[in-house]
């Protein structure tokens, strides 16, 4: 598989998406074959029903919110630069990683970037806020019929009212590191792909 | 995966180098030093390795290439280098160059290299003089050369002078680099190795090496300079393998390998074991769809189950197959034997089934064991064998009860976290995204859904602060009622029972009459609990403080249930024990006939038993089996009503309210009759009183502990099966405990007072004349006696009577309530400066928030301020935000201020967040209830939604 990346992925073109994700060569060819797995309609991008097509994602009560992540604000297809820059958020932080974040500009995977990341899932209209109406789709997707509409207005209201120190009345991207501060992120937003 | 990434380090430098090569082949030497010296290390590599073709690359990857041929190469291609004249081949990657030109062209050589890594001291030493050797040759740099020892570990010919020189001089730069971040994380560095973390390792190997060939100029005391230098070393044979070079390579990657190996097989292993715990996904599906609360009645389940088990174990495994295999047979001896009247329905199904026949003399019962003191060839000795088990079914028993409280106790004071963040984190973590079966999604749901609900209903009870005094009242009078039913039945228990002793003694009495006692009883346990649980309403309590009171409200009442039986018991014994006197002396005294008679007749002394069937003989009641088959009748009937309960109490209802909703006038499944809930107390309680029919039956039925394992594995499948297909959750799922304290210490009451009457019965009365192991003796525990003075040395003997002297007994009891003093008091002083703690932890969390909130609001006051300052006047909205912050902070304490006393505290903080933010809140809040189509119910729902919670 990997020669038959070899031979659609032009050098360059890995050469720019290592140095933009940081995933090592041998990664981005074995993503290319997945990526070209997934693409059904063979022509070198997603569609949203190529990854509906994903059985973890389909059942995802949030499968929608991250497959929206992956394509940029207005379009329906996404390229394999694209599909990397969002992987690239999954990407686990090594340890000299750490130190080398300070001086470079900060990479996708670092943990305000996957916290970005899990942010805007639930932020849907991306105003850099999650309102209570966000936090209330989000919860239904989540829990369904079960509870009460009453209810879940509660919870919606507990969870703002938990996480927003500035009254606003709606969580921002400050306010949601916060809440997560004690969640190990760096661990949990990581996928270990192979080498 | 490590071999893989083994490889491809290998690769990695392998590649490095040809890539490299071909630079100096191309004469691009000057470019570099530049590329070095702009990149970092590992941008560099990365670089220079993107430089070659990539076909090769992939060729590489993938053949799986051992380093040989590349070596091979690697020295081909330098060779001309090198003959290109050492003066100017500027070869920095090239610390390994030598090496490898050296391990293609002579192989003996490197050997020798091989022993000095090694060896540190003859290392040094050889490098040293290599060092001056190569020094004398070349005749050039003498400082700069120390480097080189390090690397070339004075195996260097003068040829390579020129390349270590070079070489320091970057070591020198990449030092200055790097060191200065390096150290600190050199060791975690064998998990992964990615090219970054190769350079970084490289360098680091690099450094270490240079610390070795340098170590002896340094100004260090010799101490120091040991330790350095040892360390030093290690490190460089460590982690030089990672590099592909040196003689720790194929040590390094096996090692490597061997950890993941190890780590992967560790993590297996966890999961096997999870997989291992049995019914545990049974009871997390339960738990998901009618949280935890019902959960833990099934994890009290299975670890009766679990204990059980144990105590099955040792009853049969030492009392029940011995006798089977090594006692006597059935029939040969009467009390193997069924009597002759009893023979012609022994077989019957009804006989059978009240345990009688052939059961009864069976191994399931007490009256079946010899007393013969030893059996088999082992030479068993199975009644003394017996009274352990007895006894060690307590100890164990006991044991495991306290054993696991105290666990659990310890469990308890963990989460001390929880209670910031609940409902975020419950939004924002709680899907598990590696889901990918649609049926463990739709358990997610469920689950997910259940944990909300259980923190809606903390968190109601949390901001439950109406009335304290009518709740005190209420809360008193609804003990008072309680404790009044609780006399009453109590009282007609007694009455009862009083009542049937005298009916005892009269035949003519109507079925009312006989039944009595029963009928009470029965009717108590119908009547009453729902009684309480509707008194209960009065308290308002959370439900699982509610769950605690009713367990123990209903516990007292059965201790009636439980003394009726034991008074009957005690009856009956005690007119057996009358009966079986009468036989045992006319028995005797025709025993003693027949032997007068016998000798007479025969003039033989020697003892013949009479020539008499086993099943003719004459014998007494033999109380210790009747009271077996009253617990093993009691069990059974026990587990009949248990199920028989289920079957129509619950599955028949939801048979009928889910079919007959079709035709039926009004809703059945939202009105009247509805779906069961799983009746939690009840099933705990109808488990520890069953428990406690085991503990005292045991002794006297050592196959009802069988039949107890039985029912506890049955129980276990039809329960869940029951609860998942024919109740609903509860109409408030609340959170249990997590330990499960409370009904261990049910437990352990039912224990100990299941104890006594054992024990009672084996210090005080005499046990059968004619079956059981104790028969002959005339208390049961002389048989540990009789061990001592038969079986043990005779300092034995004399050293227990010590023992049981009063004069150490009392002592040692002394001494024994001493210690449970201390240690209480101990337990006490840590809880307290535990408790301190935790106020202290609170304490500073609170602080740094409100720190937080203060900075925030001032800045956002700032920030209003800025917005404001065109249109209105800045007064009204900055002073509201301080004070409103602490109000959050209150809530967790309970305390609240709460002037709007009723409020709800969600309504009340966010009625108190909508005046504040000036201009968004106060928008933005009305159309989130009427807008969307859930806008409407929360609006309502929350007034609506305080008069359910304070129920």
């Amino acid at each position: 598989m990997g020669s038959r990346a070899s031979t659609l992925l032009r050098e360059e073109e890995i050469e720019e998406i290592k140095k933009e994700t940081g995933f090592s060569h041998s990664q981005i060819t074995r993503l290319y074959s997945r990526f070209t797995s997934l693409d059904k309609g063979e022509n070198g991008t997603l569609s949203r029903e190529d990854f509906q097509r994903i059985p973890e994602l389909a059942i995802n009560p949030l499968g929608d919110r991250i497959i929206n992540a992956f394509f940029p604000e207005g379009e329906d297809q996404v390229n394999f630069r694209g599909f990397m820059r969002t992987l690239a958020h999954f990407r686990p932080i090594e340890d000299n990683e750490k130190n080398k974040n300070a001086s470079t500009n900060e990479p996708l995977n670092s943990r305000t970037n996957k916290l970005l990341f899990a942010f805007r899932l639930y932020d849907l209209d991306r105003d850099d806020k999650i309102s209570r109406d966000e936090l209330l789709q989000v919860l239904r997707m989540m829990v369904g019929v079960n509870i009460s509409d009453e209810q879940l207005g509660s919870i919606a209201d507990r969870t703002i009212q938990e996480a927003d120190t500035n009254g606003d009345n709606s969580i921002s991207f400050n306010e949601f590191i916060k809440v997560l501060e004690k969640v190990d992120v760096e661990q949990k937003m990581s996928i270990r792909f192979l080498h | 995966m490590p071999r893989k990434i083994d490889q491809s380090t290998l690769d990695e430098v392998g590649i490095e180098v040809d890539g490299d090569l071909s630079d100096s082949d191309d004469g691009g030497a000057q470019k570099r030093p530049n590329r070095r010296q702009a990149g970092g290390r590992g941008a560099a590599r990365g670089r220079g390795r993107g430089k070659k073709p990539a076909s090769e690359d992939e060729d590489e990857d993938e053949e799986d290439e051992d380093d040989a041929p590349r070596r091979r190469r690697g020295a081909n291609n330098k060779k001309p280098t090198k003959k290109r004249g050492g003066g100017d081949d500027e070869d920095e990657s090239e610390d390994d160059a030598p090496k490898r030109k050296r391990g293609g062209a002579a192989n003996k050589k490197r050997g020798g290299k091989a022993q000095d890594s090694d060896d540190e001291d003859s290392g040094n030493e050889k490098g040293k003089k290599g060092r001056k050797g190569g020094g004398k040759k070349g005749g050039k740099e003498e400082e700069d050369s120390k480097g080189k020892k390090g690397d070339a570990k004075g195996k260097d010919k003068g040829k390579d002078k020129d390349d270590d020189k070079d070489k320091d001089k970057k070591k020198k730069k990449k030092k200055g680099d790097s060191s200065s971040d390096s150290n600190s994380n050199s060791d975690e560095e064998e998990e992964s190795m990615s090219e970054g973390e190769m350079a970084q390792l490289m360098e680091e190997v690099e450094e270490k090496k240079k610390l070795i060939a340098i170590i002896r100029n340094k100004p260090w005391r010799m101490k120091r300079r040991l330790v350095l230098l040892r360390e030093a070393q290690q490190f460089v044979d460590k982690f030089e393998g990672a590099l592909g070079k040196g003689k720790g390579r194929k040590w390094y990657a096996y090692k490597v390998m061997m950890t993941k190996k190890w780590i992967k097989f560790q993590r297996d292993f966890e999961n096997f074991r999870t997989a291992c715990i049995p019914w545990e996904r049974k009871i997390k599906e339960v738990e998901s769809h009618f949280g935890s609360s019902v959960a833990s009645y099934f994890i009290f389940l299975r670890w009766m189950y679990g204990m059980n088990l144990v105590l099955f174990g040792f009853t049969f495994g030492l009392v029940v197959i011995p006798e089977v295999l090594m006692g006597l047979p059935y029939g040969s001896i009467p009390r193997k034997t069924v009597p002759r009247p009893e023979q012609p329905t022994a077989q019957d199904y009804s006989v059978l089934m009240d345990f009688n026949g052939y059961c009864k003399y069976s191994v399931l019962f007490y009256g079946y064991y010899n007393d013969q003191r030893t059996i088999g060839l082992l030479k068993f000795r199975l009644p003394l064998s017996y009274l352990m088990v007895g006894i060690g079914t307590f100890g164990y028993s006991l044991m495991v009860v306290i054993r696991t409280m105290a666990k659990n106790a310890d469990v308890g004071g963990g989460d001390g976290e929880e209670g910031e963040f609940t409902f975020a984190w419950k939004m924002f973590t709680s899907w598990d995204y590696l889901i990918g079966n649609a049926e463990t999604a739709d358990n997610k749901y469920a689950s997910i859904t259940t944990s909300f609900k259980e923190s809606i209903v903390d968190e109601q009870e949390n901001q439950k602060d109406e009335n304290i005094h009518l709740r005190r009242f209420l809360r008193v009078l609804a003990n008072f009622l309680i404790t009044c039913s609780l006399g009453g039945s109590g009282y007609l228990i007694y009455f009862v029972v009083k009542r049937s002793q005298e009916f005892a003694t009269r035949d003519d009495l109507s079925w009312y009459e006989k039944n009595e006692l029963e009928i009470i009883m029965s009717l108590l346990g119908l009547v009453c609990p729902p009684l309480f649980e509707t008194i209960a309403e009065l308290e308002d309590y959370h439900p699982r403080i509610a769950l605690k009171w009713q367990l123990g409200r209903i516990f007292a009442l059965f201790l009636g249930n439980l003394y009726t039986f034991l008074f009957a018991l005690f009856d009956e014994v005690n007119t057996k024990l009358l009966e079986e006197e009468g036989i045992k002396n006319a028995s005797i005294w025709a025993l003693k006939e027949y032997y007068a008679n016998y000798s007479m007749m025969m003039n033989d002394s020697e003892a013949t038993p009479p020539p008499m069937d086993p099943s003719d003989v004459i014998r007494g009641p033999c109380w210790e089996t009747a009271v077996g088959i009253e617990f093993v009748k009691l069990t059974v009937s026990d587990i009949q009503v248990t199920y028989l309960t289920i079957l129509i109490g619950d599955f028949a209802r939801a048979v009928i309210v889910r079919f007959l909703n079709y035709c039926w006038c009004w809703d059945l499944e939202a009105g009247f009759p509805s779906y069961g809930e799983f009746d939690i107390s009840g099933n705990v309680l109808g488990l520890v009183f069953n428990q406690g029919m085991i503990w005292m039956g045991a002794f006297f039925a050592p196959g009802l502990v069988g039949i107890n394992v039985l029912r506890l594995l049955s129980s276990m499948y039809y329960q869940c099966w029951a609860v998942m297909a024919t109740n609903v959750p509860h109409e408030r799922v609340f959170k249990a405990s997590k330990s499960n304290n409370f009904y261990m210490g049910l437990l352990l009451l039912i224990l100990f007072l299941s104890l006594l009457p054992v024990v009672y019965t084996i210090m005080t009365l005499p046990p059968s004349f004619d079956c059981g192991p104790f028969s002959g003796k005339t208390k049961m525990f002389d048989v540990i006696m009789e061990t001592i003075d038969l079986d043990l040395p005779a300092f034995m003997g004399t050293l227990f009577s010590y023992a049981a002297n009063p004069g150490l007994i009392i002592p040692a009891v002394l001494l024994m309530v001493l210690a449970i003093y201390y240690l209480n008091s101990v337990s006490e002083a840590y809880q307290n400066s535990n408790m301190e703690l935790k106020k202290k932890m609170q304490m500073a969390r609170d602080e740094e928030k409100n720190r937080r909130n203060n900075t925030d609001s001032t800045n956002q006051v700032m920030k209003d301020l800025e917005d404001l300052l065109p249109n209105r006047s800045l007064a009204p909205p900055a002073p509201p935000e301080p004070e409103k912050k602490p109000e959050p902070e209150a809530k967790p304490t309970k305390t609240k201020p709460g002037a709007a006393g009723k409020g709800v505290n969600l309504q009340k903080d966010v009625a108190l967040a909508t005046p504040n933010p000036n201009a968004r809140g106060p928008v933005r809040q009305p159309p989130g209830p009427r807008g969307p189509g859930p806008g409407p119910g929360p609006g309502q729902g929350r007034g609506r939604g305080r008069g359910p919670p304070p129920r």
